[in-house]
């Protein structure tokens, strides 16, 4: 943290308490920061969390395995279709059931859609926090057209709880997939765009470049995951470690960085926008046709033409709203790439339609707490920089 | 030999069998968990701390299961140790420094107390909440709504 070393006037040694948040513009929701500071120089830097505490963890205790894809949606609200997912995968392995090819292939193209939406934010809000507010805008202006897609598929711009055990709640129309070619045509052009904004500009270096390091061991200790852990040189990516829906079968790659900076947490991320939308244009050439639900009647609704004619179909479809899924005693865990970094959710069953205990493992809160160690010793002003940096959504770090 | 029966040799009949998500996992006895966690990380090279939670399972004794998740980078693999307790575990956060919210976690929400933990306060509720809610014999709870047409049932005015 040299650079802020340079600028940062020390004080005299009188130290002096500052609460910052929770009600903060650069805080991303409800994050409360208690700062030690000598003179403009962080000395030291307790984030206190919960104030967005809904008790969500309790909440699916009471839920069917179904109505549980609602909460999860509302967990990191940036990235609700990789949450469905996390959480079908886990029930899905419990449950052992097998997932059509269109299914998989769409849950591909629409995680990787909401991974370039999130992406999208994290630039935009990024670069609000310091200042420039245009790219907020251009950023917006094609995270609309993603959230119009999932509007057109789904029905809800956010809350979608598309993507659920068994498959998907039904399939997406051909014009949406064209639209969606048409609009990933435009996309690198418009990721140009942000770059010629933020990643030559001199201004954002300066309050990027050397600022909150935190080194690659630091970052492991710390359980530290996602671009975050990328950004200091660890190139660690579920997709491609522990590939799920045939991540194994694309073509991307996993951009890491060097310094471990703020800068190159940024660099990371758009880089990921670029290889996401390439993601998207080969499940797009490859989407099979088919069914998007799984024939397992214990897990997806018959459909409804049949409930007229066949008796076994009318009682699945009745023990199905009225239970719900059962699956088997046992649990399971099931890790994926979110936009923020390793998440899962462990589901524990006792056979029954209601969960024993479902906890996310969420990306946000692991790597929330490096924020200490990436802002101590630098400027007070460099704070809000580490913090949009880490990209934290306080809804999954609070649950 | 695999990661798997390895570690099924080195703690031997602890070991118990692999759940529907593969993941090796391993009952340690209470006592041992530092030492397993040690173990698993620097012997085994599970060196990434991922998660820590609790499930209560309602018993008698020994109501509350510890579940601890590792990550090996050389082998891209995940494991589990568990553990059962009735009040207090011993702290891994002296030598997992990611483990720390989440103890303070499980101790915030079920009670759960981390003998050794540097700073062991509610991180999600209040400081002065009563009880600990992920606990199962604590009630969902509810507030009615304040719609005019149920303050009446509700007897809320």
């Amino acid at each position: 943290m040299a650079q802020a070393e340079k600028s940062a006037e020390r004080g005299t040694g009188e130290l002096l308490t500052v609460n910052m948040g929770p009600q903060h513009p650069s805080t991303h929701g409800v994050l409360r920061l208690e700062l030690v500071l000598d003179g403009e120089v962080v000395v030291h830097c307790r984030p206190v969390i919960g104030y967005l505490h809904t008790g969500i963890e309790k909440t699916f205790e009471a839920k069917s395995y179904i109505q549980g894809v609602v909460l999860t949606d509302r967990m990191d609200y940036l990235n609700p279709l990789g949450n469905n997912l996390a959480y079908a995968l886990s029930i899905e392995k419990l449950i052992g059931c097998e997932i059509p090819e269109r299914a998989t292939v769409l849950r591909v193209l629409l995680a990787e859609l909401t991974r370039v939406a999130s992406h999208l934010m994290f630039v935009g809000s990024m670069a609000l926090d310091l200042g420039a507010s245009s790219p907020f805008l251009y950023c917006w202006r094609e995270r609309e057209h993603i959230l119009d897609f999932f509007e057109t598929i789904s029905g809800v711009r956010m809350m979608t709880s598309f993507i659920r055990p068994g498959g998907l709640v039904r399939d997406v129309q051909p014009e949406v997939l064209s639209a969606v070619s048409a609009f990933l045509e435009t996309m690198p052009g418009h990721i140009d765009e942000y770059e010629e904004l933020l990643t030559a500009n001199p201004i954002f270096r300066e309050r990027t470049e050397g600022v909150g390091i935190l080194s690659a061991d630091d970052a492991l200790a710390l359980g530290v995951t996602g671009p975050t852990l990328r950004g200091s040189g660890v190139a660690l990516d579920l997709r491609k470690a522990n590939p799920y829906c045939g991540y194994e079968g694309y073509d991307f790659g996993v951009p890491t960085g060097t310094h471990g900076d703020c800068y190159d947490r940024y660099l990371v991320r758009v880089a990921e926008m670029r290889e996401s939308v390439a993601i998207c244009r080969q499940a797009l050439d490859r989407m099979p046709v088919g069914s998007v639900r799984t024939s397992d009647r214990k897990v997806m609704p018959p459909p409804r033409e049949e409930l007229a004619k066949s008796m076994e179909a009318v009682i699945h479809h009745f023990k199905l709203w009225t239970e719900g899924i059962c699956p088997p005693a046992g649990e399971a865990y099931v890790g994926v790439e979110s936009p923020r970094g390793e998440l899962g959710f462990y589901v524990v069953s006792d056979g029954s339609g209601r969960p024993v205990r479902v906890h996310e493992r969420a990306p946000s809160f692991a790597n929330l707490q490096s924020l200490p160690k990436i802002t101590e010793g630098g400027a007070v002003a460099d704070v809000v920089a580490c913090i949009a940096s880490l990209d934290p959504i306080m809804g999954e770090v609070d649950r | 030999m695999t990661v798997s029966d390895t570690l099924l040799e080195a703690f031997g009949a602890d070991a118990i069998a692999t759940p529907a998500d593969l993941i090796p996992t391993i009952q340690v006895p209470l006592g041992s968990i530092e030492a397993a966690v040690a173990r698993v990380q620097k012997e085994f090279g599970y060196t990434r701390f991922v998660d820590l939670t609790a499930v209560d399972l309602l018993s008698r004794e020994e109501r509350f299961e510890l579940v601890y998740l590792f990550y090996s980078l050389d082998s891209n693999a995940w494991i589990r140790l568990k553990t059962r307790t009735d009040q207090q575990a011993p702290s891994i956060t002296p030598s997992v420094p990611g483990a720390n919210w989440y103890e303070r976690e499980v101790f915030d929400l079920f009670g759960i107390e981390f003998v050794g933990h540097p700073g062991l306060t509610r991180i999600m509720l209040p400081d002065d909440w009563q009880g600990y809610p992920l606990r199962r014999t604590e009630p969902l709870g509810s507030e009615p709504v304040d719609f005019t047409v149920t303050r009446k049932v509700y007897g809320t005015g």
